[in-house]
């Protein structure tokens, strides 16, 4: 009788040992949880202060960054979604290091997954921003130069660069995201590739003719007034 | 006395020791002028003998590191009566690549080297020549440095004989907006050549602008409105025509308009305290014989330049409607679509454009350069339409027409003076 | 390229060529001399936070025939009253901001109340009312001229254009509205399209010729914000405070002045309005109360001047309406296919049917209450009541602008 006592509680002992360690793992997980949204919320307060401060949206305006979130129908203040994007960060980062203390070592595992992964979550953000505005900044530069010697496809060839410097900084980032990295590099060379070797074709086949009327329409001119004007603009 | 600068080489201490005090100082920068220079050195010392023989003179070339002979030129034109002193000034590689419109990279770090020498030898009138001068006459020394010495002037502009088509960014922009601003109608304020006395060439040295754009390529504007804004007693010269060597044709006239209006605006945000109050504008005093203006007939090709400005329309519209609002926008659009033979840019949308651009560079809307080269379609059509319509006209027509576009600019001024915050 | 055609009841004045800014904005300094012109602004804070309103206080810094710029600020606490001050700054004419949560303002309301006038509630209606007797207190202007804050293609033209017939003192007209076309890729003016037009058509089948139902069908845009005026009419004027504010006007310009001396002028190419109420979600809320108003006001203009309204005239105006609205939308359908416009034909039926509840709704509660009036009193009366309300107003207004 008393076996079969003991038979009943040593499974039922074992697990209330197991639960005992478990246990206060449980609670730091929930402490850790606890400070962290406590943290979260305060410091998205705090920096939504410091952007206003700064005059974070109208510095995000003049660099075209709420341009963006408008187009993806994203109508809250640039400040606010800047804090808000902080805030879940840092909720995540409590979620991760909270499910650690729970000191299971498959949730482990996945843990450091994760926060290996941050570094390149912040360098690929870099390149965007930076790739975004020097894209910008280049294609106007081509732009104006263009327009000003009159050239009259000069808002097109400017939009053709812009595209393609965008299209190299998605792929930067992709690479640094590592996503289906040998997808990108491949599509990425085909486009690139295929582009080269369209406008060869065009040029020096297909289109011959209109490739031939747009040169001759660019140089015409300048052989007709090849006498300069004679006037000093200074 | 304690050099306050390096920028002297020894020798140039020896030299400056030796001489000890000067009364006129006259500067020529030089870069490349093998050509000319030695002309300019010659007039400028037959000027100082025949008209200011009882006074030490002292001529100061220094050359931005010219390859084709230019110092030895100088060197060997000089008298050996005459104090010459030559020198190089510092140029930062980027000069070199960024040709200024003047010819001479870093013309500002060699004014400063002459304001230095001024300032050292205790000189009472200066004045600075350009080295390219094939027309500079011993007179021109005289016209710069006696109004300093015998007026007490501290600032002598030039007035150039110019054809009536020419100048035109300065007719179109810097002096209408420099009057206007200023209160002062200096006629020719970016001219290249000026007389100033030693205690302006001090009080520029006070003035910490050697490291910026203003050295590079802006000293000529900076020196007339700093003259200006900080009550020097300015005046003007009849020096007669300014035949220079042609410049690199292939000087690109929106970095030639970038240089001289990006430096125009940066001086109004130095000086913005002074301009705001001023209302109405002064004549200034004009010494010398009146020159008529040219009137010979020159070939210009108005058809290709409203093409430009059709096709900037094209491809800046965007911007454009952006700096200038929908309203003034609109009227440019209506131009473009104006036939060539009945295109007119009115004067007053002339004159609010060149404000509102004057607002988004203190705004900071876009990159200055990017900014202040989207406008070159703009001041290109206006140029046309004024070609247009002054080929039959008189020296005095056309200048009547310039007079109305700077009352237009001083008409406007309280809608810039109200929307700088 | 409009065409040159009159209706014949009121005066259209089209653009016509591609005339010149600059003459127009000379003229007008000219005239307003003799004629001096007050702009009034109704908004709201958000405004100030849109993407419109940089625009239109770029292109007013340029504008030099204005007298003065009336702004009735609403929904804007103190702070927000300063930094809308801030904004307004770069215009060089005189800029006068009722803030209508302030204490002043509120006080002044509160005056309108004890003393039994009902001014109604918040809105474009209200505030639009208070700025004209402003205006009014200050006698330095002969007209006003008002739009909307929320245009975002807005230009220097537009105002010029609107002022413009009825500054010119050789011209002789009293009032003069605004009308455009509502196109981005697709047809927009709902309202206008499906409602009001078909609405006033089946109204004339119904009720045989009218002059009141003549002349709002001879408005091309009559929901259009946008309209000029001579001081007179703001004072003897009584303006609904809902929905039905710019029918109502409508019908006080047309009881109180020959139709001679009203115009309608085209000013705008391409004009685009951020309008934060019809969203598709909530569109039937507003949609409905702004359906009922309007046709609340055009059901009692027309019993003001004589028409008899019946059950069987209100059953045989909804199937009238129903008709004609459906031949409307096939007319529009054509339209935007030989433009290249976006047209949703289910949408539009859509929209038809849920106009048709709300008139069959109005003509309920019309019948039920004939006499509800959401007409602001006219400033002559409450100046007869309150004689010194003109003073408090100018000091409430000079006060918080201090």
């Amino acid at each position: 009788m008393e076996d079969f006592i003991n038979l009943i509680l040593e499974p039922l002992k074992e697990l209330f040992l197991k639960f005992k360690v478990f246990v206060p793992n449980l609670l730091a997980m929930l402490v850790i949880l606890f400070i962290g949204i406590l943290l979260a919320l305060v410091l998205k307060r705090f920096l939504a202060k410091f952007l206003a401060a700064i005059n974070f949206d109208s510095w995000s305006d003049r660099m075209g960054f709420t341009k963006l979130m408008r187009k993806g129908d994203l109508w809250s203040k640039p400040s606010a979604t800047l804090g808000e994007a902080v805030f879940w960060l840092l909720i995540i980062v409590t979620l991760m290091s909270g499910l650690n203390a729970l000191q299971i070592t498959a949730i482990d595992q996945l843990v450091n997954q994760f926060f290996s992964y941050i570094p390149r979550i912040f360098s690929a953000a870099m390149i965007l921003t930076i790739g975004y505005l020097l894209s910008g900044f280049i294609s106007r530069t081509v732009l104006i130069a263009a327009a000003n010697s009159g050239f009259h496809y000069a808002k097109l060839l400017a939009k053709a660069v812009h595209t393609l410097l965008i299209m190299l900084i998605l792929a930067m980032i992709m690479e640094q995201l590592q996503i289906a990295p040998s997808i990108v590099l491949a599509a990425f060379s085909i486009i690139f590739g295929g582009i080269v070797i369209a406008l060869a074709i065009a040029f020096g086949v297909g289109g011959i003719n209109a490739a031939r009327r747009i040169i001759e329409k660019e140089t015409m001119p300048k052989r007709e007034d090849e006498t300069k004007d004679e006037i000093e603009h200074i | 006395m304690a050099m306050k600068t390096t920028t002297f080489r020894t020798e140039v201490h020896e030299q400056l020791e030796h001489i000890g005090q000067a009364d006129i100082i006259v500067g020529i920068p030089s870069f490349n002028n093998a050509r000319t220079i030695g002309h300019v050195v010659r007039a400028v010392q037959g000027g100082l003998a025949k008209y200011f023989p009882e006074c030490k003179s002292v001529i100061v070339n220094s050359d931005g590191g010219s390859s084709d002979g230019t110092t030895d030129v100088v060197h060997n034109s000089s008298i050996d009566d005459f104090s010459a002193i030559l020198l190089h000034h510092r140029v930062s590689p980027i000069s070199k690549i960024a040709f200024p419109y003047s010819g001479i990279p870093g013309k500002g770090s060699a004014f400063r080297t002459i304001f230095e020498i001024a300032e050292v030898l205790g000189a009472k009138a200066c004045a600075v020549v350009d080295s390219d001068l094939r027309s500079i006459t011993p007179e021109w020394v005289e016209l710069l440095v006696t109004p300093v010495l015998k007026g007490g002037y501290d600032y002598v502009s030039p007035l150039y004989h110019r054809h009536k088509f020419d100048g035109t960014i300065t007719n179109s922009i810097v002096y209408p907006l420099t009057r206007a601003l200023y209160g002062k109608r200096v006629r020719q304020p970016i001219g290249g050549d000026f007389g100033f006395s030693g205690s302006l060439a001090q009080f520029y040295l006070t003035k910490d602008v050697w490291q910026t754009d203003v050295a590079r390529f802006g000293i000529d504007i900076w020196m007339t409105t700093t003259a200006i804004a900080n009550g020097f007693k300015v005046t003007q010269s009849f020096l007669g025509a300014k035949i220079h060597d042609a410049k690199d044709p292939g000087a690109d006239l929106s970095s030639m308009l970038y240089q001289v209006v990006s430096t125009t605006f940066e001086l109004m945000e130095t000086y913005a305290e002074v301009w705001m109050p001023i209302q109405g504008t002064e004549p200034v005093p004009a010494f010398g014989f009146e020159y008529t203006v040219g009137l010979e007939p020159v070939n210009v090709n108005t058809g290709r330049m409203l093409n430009i400005f059709r096709e900037g329309l094209r491809n800046l519209g965007e911007i454009w409607l952006d700096i200038l609002g929908a309203g003034d926008f609109g009227e440019v659009e209506k131009l473009g679509a104006l036939p060539d033979s009945e295109f007119h840019f009115p004067i007053g949308l002339w004159a609010q454009v060149v404000y509102d651009y004057a607002l988004a560079f203190h705004k900071r809307k876009l990159p200055a350069e990017h900014l202040i080269k989207s406008m070159t379609p703009l001041y290109i059509g206006k140029t046309a339409s004024f070609i247009m319509e002054a080929r039959e006209m008189g020296q005095q027509e056309a200048d009547a027409e310039i007079e109305k576009l700077c009352l237009e600019f001083e008409k406007r001024k309280d809608y810039l003076v109200t929307n700088w915050k | 390229m409009s065409d040159f055609y009159q209706t014949g009841i009121i005066t259209t004045l089209h653009q016509l060529g591609k005339p010149s800014l600059e003459r127009l904005e000379s003229e007008l300094y000219g005239f307003s001399k003799v004629r001096p012109i007050a702009l009034v602004l109704p908004s709201l804070y958000s405004e100030f936070e849109g993407p419109a309103m940089p625009g239109i206080v770029q292109e007013l810094a340029k504008v030099k025939y204005l007298n003065e710029i009336v702004l009735v600020l609403d929904n804007a606490s103190e702070k927000e009253f300063q930094k809308v001050r801030e904004f307004m700054s770069p215009i060089s004419t005189d800029v006068r901001i009722i803030h209508n949560d302030g204490k002043r303002i509120s006080e002044i309301y509160e005056t309108f109340a004890r003393n039994g006038f009902n001014v109604g509630e918040r809105g474009k209606g209200r505030s639009a009312w208070l700025s004209y007797g402003y205006v009014l207190a200050r006698r330095r202007s002969d007209i006003i001229a008002l739009h909307d804050c929320d245009i975002v293609t807005y230009s220097r033209e537009l105002l010029a254009r609107l002022c413009y017939p009825v500054v010119n003192p050789n011209l002789d007209y009293v009032f003069c509205k605004g009308y455009y076309s509502r196109i981005s890729n697709k047809m927009n003016g709902r309202v206008t399209r499906l409602l009001v037009t078909p609405l006033v058509r089946s109204l004339q089948q119904l009720v045989g010729p009218h002059n009141f139902l003549a002349f709002l069908d001879s408005f091309r845009y009559p929901l259009a914000g946008e309209f000029c005026m001579t001081t007179d009419l703001a004072r003897v004027n009584r303006i609904p405070w809902d929905w039905g504010l710019e029918v109502g006007s409508l019908a006080e310009v047309h009881r109180n002045y020959s139709p001679r001396r009203v115009c309608q002028v085209d000013i705008a190419a391409n004009y685009d309005h951020k309008h934060q109420v019809l969203s598709a979600d909530d569109a039937s809320k507003g949609l409905m109360k702004m359906t009922v108003d309007i046709c609340k006001s055009i059901f009692r203009t027309l019993a003001s001047e004589g028409v008899v309204f019946s059950d069987g005239l209100f059953k045989s105006l909804l199937v009238s309406y129903l008709r004609q609205a459906e031949d409307t939308i096939m007319k529009y359908e054509a339209d935007a296919a030989i433009n290249g416009l976006k047209f949703d034909r289910h949408e539009e039926a859509m929209a038809v049917e849920a106009f048709t509840r709300a008139i069959g709704m109005a003509t309920q509660v019309f019948m039920e209450n004939p006499m509800a009036t959401p007409l602001i009193p006219n400033w002559n009366r409450v100046t007869s009541a309150i004689p010194d309300i003109f003073e408090m107003l100018q000091i409430a207004v000079d006060a918080d602008n201090k």
